[in-house]
């Protein structure tokens, strides 16, 4: 019975495994993808396991106000972001490809060897004599970081830009749990209330920018100058 | 001593015929699946073998400019492919002739049947013949990295390149593929086994009508007995291809040993195994539209990702 707690752990650590790499399956697949409204779901999909992992890691270490950030992630990340962004889709009447700045075959790699990075930094938080939850969640967050901000770097559309930023946010969430079981309530309702808002005006922006310039190249911005 | 033999070769012949009579059976589930499923008629599960055998009663004509390369490639390719299936593990996980040589040998005994096929495509003549082996050789030179990275993942965790040895190992670990790494590697093998049996998303097997092809490039000169050899080859390693990733990483219901009872249950597990891999195919296939050539780089750099994080992850979860 002594040893009961241990293996459930044990059992949490392969569930949470299992869907970080998903989770960076995932990520990647948003790098290899050219159809925005099929990357606006992929982006969904990949919340939803985060949610599961939140929600996975608050039933194995006895955490129950994480089933508050699962269910907020389900409802902001899952549900509202994506429909407001196929929304903005559908009014803008985007339905070009997404163009990178470096081409997909080499993205894909690149993507690949950020992973690797993600790996070698988060080896060096790891405690082989303290069993938990997350290490391997951690190695996938900052992965998730640093793919977020590439895909930020090699997109020209704002739209995407917007959806890598997100993707970005997606992994500091995931390293906030895995490291510390989440973090108080509310800071976790600030962050979301932040994530909605930003996506808001983030949307107007984009809209405004594609009013103005009647695209969403932000390459296009230089105009701007006098 | 003689029994041991005895007991290789008896192996060896119901392997043998299990290639051989199974292979185009597959390839029919697989038409008649996807017919269905398109709500088409579609011909019978037994067409292959009707195929094969108007084929072999027919004569020939050969291109003037051949030499005897194209006489041989027919051979070449059955014969490769057909020792390579010798040497996996099917029914049983002792591969009857695993002592020959492990995964390695599998795949480049089957890189030796696709050399042979390339150049044969160049000496037909046909310019056709020609783009086909160019492009053959594109994707094979793209997707054997991802196949080398999954397949290292899989002997890492079996502690050995042989097949009889990786396969023994998967015994008993029914549900080790949810683990990541054998995810990750199951995931690259699969588009492998699509971009390396020509399936839609990179080529389409029904057709001798598109400038797009590749596999059928390259044989479009074939005729008569010789195509029948190709196309059987075919089969045999789609059958190939399609055992070694079912007994890697679903290893439910394989045997340690060919003998008694077990091999009727091995050839059962197997069968349905096969059925359920081919229905995942057709609806790939029936959902999927054709790529662009120059996209397929694209597949095959996903399922290199996905085959080196398959190793970095062997070592780091």
């Amino acid at each position: 019975m002594l040893m009961m707690p241990f293996i459930n752990l044990q059992l949490g650590d392969r569930i949470v495994t299992l869907m970080a790499a998903l989770v960076l399956v995932l990520q990647i697949a948003m790098v290899s993808q050219r159809w925005i409204v099929i990357h606006i779901r992929i982006f969904a999909a990949q919340s939803l396991f985060l949610a599961m992992i939140a929600a996975t890691i608050a039933w194995f270490n006895h955490a129950p106000h994480l089933y508050v950030a699962a269910a907020l992630t389900l409802v902001v990340k899952v549900i509202l972001v994506p429909i407001l962004f196929e929304r903005l889709v559908k009014r803008m009447e985007i339905h070009e490809e997404i163009e990178p700045i470096v081409n997909v075959p080499l993205s894909v790699v690149i993507a690949g060897g950020l992973t690797l990075v993600g790996y070698v930094v988060a080896a060096s938080f790891y405690r082989p004599d303290e069993p938990g939850l997350g290490h391997n969640a951690l190695a996938v967050a900052i992965s998730l970081f640093l793919i977020g901000f590439f895909t930020m770097i090699n997109r020209r559309k704002a739209l995407t830009q917007v959806l890598a930023l997100l993707s970005l946010e997606n992994g500091l969430f995931l390293a906030a749990i895995s490291l510390t079981y989440g973090m108080p309530l509310i800071v976790e309702l600030g962050v979301f209330f932040d994530v909605l808002v930003a996506a808001m005006v983030l949307g107007i922006l984009v809209y405004r920018i594609r009013e103005t310039f009647e695209s969403v190249d932000v390459s296009r911005l230089r105009r701007l100058r006098g | 001593m003689t029994e041991r033999m005895m007991t290789r070769l008896i192996e060896n012949a119901a392997q043998l015929f299990l290639l051989l009579v199974l292979a185009p059976l597959v390839t029919g589930v697989i038409r008649a699946l996807k017919a269905r499923l398109q709500t088409r008629r579609g011909p019978g599960i037994l067409q292959p073998y009707r195929d094969l055998r108007k084929l072999f009663r027919k004569g020939m004509v050969i291109p003037e400019t051949a030499s005897w390369i194209f006489a041989a490639t027919p051979w070449v390719v059955f014969f490769s492919t057909l020792l390579a299936g010798l040497m996996i593990p099917m029914v049983a996980a002792e591969a009857p002739l695993g002592l020959f040589g492990g995964v390695l040998a599998v795949i480049y005994l089957l890189g030796l049947g696709r050399f042979f096929l390339a150049l044969s495509g160049l000496d037909s003549g046909s310019s056709f013949g020609g783009l086909g082996s160019s492009r053959e050789m594109t994707i094979s030179a793209l997707a054997e990295p991802a196949m080398m990275l999954a397949i290292f993942t899989v002997a890492i965790g079996a502690g050995s390149t042989g097949l009889t040895e990786i396969a023994g190992a998967a015994i008993g670990q029914n549900w080790r593929f949810l683990a990541p790494a054998q995810m990750f590697a199951f995931a690259a093998l699969a588009l492998v086994l699509i971009a390396e049996t020509g399936r839609i998303p990179v080529d389409n097997p029904d057709t001798h009508l598109e400038l797009t092809m590749i596999h059928e490039a390259m044989i479009l000169e074939y005729s008569g007995p010789y195509l029948a050899l190709l196309e059987w080859a075919v089969s045999i390693k789609q059958l190939v291809l399609m055992t070694l990733l079912i007994n890697c990483f679903w290893p439910i219901g394989l045997q340690p040993t060919w003998f008694g009872f077990g091999a009727l249950q091995g050839i059962g597990w197997l069968l349905a195994k096969l059925l359920f891999l081919s229905c995942a195919i057709v609806l790939l296939e029936t959902v999927n539209a054709k790529m662009r050539l120059f996209r397929v780089p694209e597949l095959l750099a996903v399922a290199f990702t996905l085959g080196s994080l398959a190793l970095v992850s062997t070592f780091l979860f």
